[in-house]
């Protein structure tokens, strides 16, 4: 069983629907930052454009930008979406409309896109998709459980390929909170800043990301997903041994991983896990991070399989990019993705030249 | 059995019928509704009967022997109820030597808590400790906290399916030998939120919901949890668990057709019952009894009846809608209906459609309206249908 990342497509803090931040990336000193909002007339008709709350519109049009560049006439078999928050903004409308007119003269407007499935159902209406559709909606792991979940029905050979998304908006109100309880760092945020790490908190971004998995290796494949794990809170004994049985099922050794990416955010105690990691199993192997172009959230380490995936199709690892060393990583063949959130969740992907 | 079927060996549950399988199997039986005026809830709207769990936070935090001074929502402290009496029957512990996965629908999420707190969280800083829990995977977390020995958690949200899609994900993870065991469900707890979304939709009855009858008004909101465990027979046997059935097949599909409405012939329904059959290898003859999604909406009963005949043309098996006794558990209901299932299957009974009178005059469907005994019930089918569309079929089998 093969899986092969064939498109993907991104809007985000980053210059949107393209890879310029591969390049040219923009480094940003708040705490805060918004979406930079593509022009949306191409993919979705004004008409439709003007009920969809941001996330929809987001999360449409990284969909059909995806399958424009990946699919190849046939149908799709799974749309699973991740968000860790699903459609706040419109959550919110309802939630202030409800509580400022104590339960009374409410419509049913945001209502009816205040569910987190709301986004997931959005895109197979768009695709007109009959088949196999889910949301995920854990935290800091929502993105990699949606993976996981395509990852099991390609083993099963369930499906034959799949429509992968993660979006997460953030309004004021959110930030706000989050802010609260230590999400944001207080003070000045920049790239040292961050990676310097030692202050608690990190910078908040949005995302929208989507993309198209096939087990049909052809021209337009970018890389292959080799296999993955999620854990929740290991023992040490346990996450190594998940470790190496990736790599070992795939004949792989520590020292051939070219780089590992990670949700390095500048949270001290997030990044701790990270650094951890490093000196108990990678000691000599790049650290790749991603975070400080995006920002945080909760379904943000889709951008680290963006990265990753990008490396490949660019063939390199931008220095830009590496967190500890210097000199860009060319023609880089494996590469780990390891997220965690919290010390509890830990994701392990294994990505492959193709 | 089959050395790679997915057996059923525990399962627990909590609705407004009762705590536990038994409380839940005589309200069945003697046809008793737990629909009736709100008693909990903080809302103005009295007028609505909902389906509530008896039981306060306050009782349920003591029948747990929770640390009181923590923080939780009520969906978390209905999860974790329904969850003890699933794992306590499957023997499952904090050092229990198996991959398990514990997998939980949810919508709502913290939102009891956040309705009640939101203003006072941007006036002062009394209740910040409830701002981390008003996210799904809140209630999955604090269950998984207070149980320990979880290898793999997550948390799904389709709507009202979410329960269903976490049992297809927990089986698929079986299968391709990712976990060993699967506990899987869902939970939600009533909320001002979503009761007053349901009702600017006008989907909801102001008397005891009537599924499939000509002159039904809508559905009655309901609370509860409900969580299963699965595992394969070598599994089971080793840790000396019987196991109570198997789940023989499943589907996933999306209707694709509207946000908050369903396609008039029931696409996705359709496509949902027809994949689960053909994934299970049974014909259309073997299913005994179809626990129906039947909300009592206008949309969803003709919708669904119209995508029943289409599947099962004139043979169509026993039919009834057990929301006519628990209202209508949103994300819980596919866990929740699930047990019922189960609980109809082991002891060879049809549960009621209550309160149907008139058969629907576009798609006549007549359910079970008393509840039936039979010689021996094989296998069943349970639907869940959500908003967008997210529609998914289970069939539970006997073990022969």
């Amino acid at each position: 069983m093969s899986i092969y990342i064939q498109s993907l497509s991104q809007i985000s803090i980053q210059e949107p629907l393209c890879d310029t931040w591969f390049d040219n990336p923009i480094y940003y000193n708040e705490r805060y930052v918004e979406v930079i909002e593509p022009n949306y007339k191409q993919y979705i008709n004004p008409m439709s454009s003007r009920r969809m709350g941001k996330i929809l519109k987001r999360a449409v049009t990284t969909s059909l930008e995806t399958l424009k560049k990946g699919k190849k006439g046939n149908e799709i078999d799974a749309i699973i979406t991740a968000t860790g928050l699903g459609c706040v903004e419109n959550t919110e409308k309802f939630l202030y409309s409800m509580l400022d007119n104590n339960e009374t003269l409410l419509t049913p407007t945001y209502f009816i896109q205040s569910t987190h499935n709301t986004i997931s159902s959005q895109i197979a209406l768009e695709l007109k998709c009959n088949n196999y559709n889910s949301t995920y909606v854990h935290r800091g792991i929502s993105f990699d459980s949606a993976l996981f979940d395509a990852y099991v029905q390609f083993i099963l050979n369930k499906i034959n390929n799949a429509l992968v998304g993660a979006h997460d908006e953030m309004t004021k109100d959110m930030f706000a909170l989050y802010d609260k309880i230590g999400y944001w760092k207080q003070g000045d945020v920049n790239k040292e800043i961050l990676k310097q790490s030692d202050s608690i908190g990190s910078f908040s971004g949005e995302i929208a990301s989507c993309f198209f998995l096939s087990n049909e290796k052809n021209n337009d494949s970018i890389c292959s997903l080799d296999g993955m794990t999620i854990l929740h809170k290991p023992t040490n004994e346990r996450f190594e041994e998940s470790l190496l049985s990736l790599l070992k099922e795939n004949d792989l050794n520590l020292y051939d991983i070219d780089a590992v990416v990670v949700g390095y955010s500048g949270d001290k105690e997030n990044d701790m896990v990270y650094t951890r990691l490093k000196s108990l199993f990678f000691e000599d192997t790049p650290f790749v991070w991603y975070k400080h172009l995006f920002g945080e959230s909760f379904s943000m380490s889709a951008m680290g399989f963006y990265v990753g995936a990008t490396c490949f199709k660019n063939n390199k690892i931008p220095n830009h990019l590496l967190l500890d060393t210097e000199k860009e990583i060319i023609n880089p063949k494996h590469i780990i993705i390891y997220n965690h959130f919290q010390n509890q969740e830990h994701s392990l992907i294994l990505l492959s030249k193709c | 059995m089959v050395l790679n079927d997915i057996l059923v060996t525990a399962m627990g549950i909590l609705t407004g019928l009762g705590l536990g399988k038994n409380e839940t199997l005589q309200s069945l039986l003697n046809q008793k509704s737990a629909i009736g005026e709100l008693k909990h809830l903080k809302t103005i709207h009295h007028e609505l009967p909902v389906s509530e769990v008896r039981l306060s936070d306050e009782e349920m935090i003591s029948l747990l022997n929770y640390d009181s001074t923590k923080p939780l929502t009520r969906t978390t402290l209905l999860g974790m109820l329904a969850l003890k009496e699933a794992l306590e029957e499957a023997k499952i512990h904090k050092d229990t030597p198996k991959r398990i996965a514990f997998i939980s629908g949810t919508t709502v999420g913290g939102m009891d808590k956040n309705e009640d707190y939101y203003k006072e969280f941007f006036q002062n800083n009394s209740k910040d400790e409830y701002i981390s829990l008003h996210d799904c995977a809140a209630s999955t977390q604090a269950i998984a906290d207070y149980f320990g020995g979880f290898d793999f958690i997550t948390t799904i949200s389709t709507a009202c399916s979410s329960a269903a899609n976490a049992v297809i994900l927990g089986a698929n993870l079986i299968k391709a030998n990712l976990v060993d065991i699967a506990v899987v469900g869902g939970t939600e707890c009533l909320s001002k939120f979503h009761l007053n979304g349901f009702n600017t939709l006008m989907i909801l009855d102001k008397e005891p919901c009537k599924p499939f009858d000509k002159d039904r008004q809508g559905l009655n909101l309901g609370e509860g949890a409900a969580y299963i465990v699965l595992e394969k027979e070598s599994s089971a046997k080793e840790r000396n668990v019987k196991p109570i059935c198997k789940l023989s097949g499943y589907a996933n599909t999306c209707d694709a057709f509207h946000q908050t409405a369903s396609s008039p012939n029931g696409e996705g329904a359709f496509l949902s019952m027809k994949r689960a059959l053909e994934d299970s290898g049974l014909s259309i003859n073997d299913i005994d009894y179809i626990n129906a999604h039947g909300t009592g909406t206008g949309n969803n009963d003709s919708s669904e009846a119209s995508a029943i005949k289409r599947v099962f043309g004139e043979n169509i098996p026993y039919v009834s809608s057990t929301k006519s006794f628990t209202g209508h558990t949103t994300s819980a209901a596919g866990s929740v209906e699930s047990v019922i299932s189960i609980l109809a299957l082991k002891n060879n009974f049809i549960p009621a459609n209550l309160n149907f009178k008139t058969p629907m005059e576009d798609v006549a469907l007549v359910p079970v309206q008393k509840t039936i005994h039979l010689p021996n019930i094989k296998h069943i089918m349970t639907n869940s249908f959500g908003f967008g569309g997210n529609d998914s079929s289970c069939i539970f089998s006997k073990i022969i």
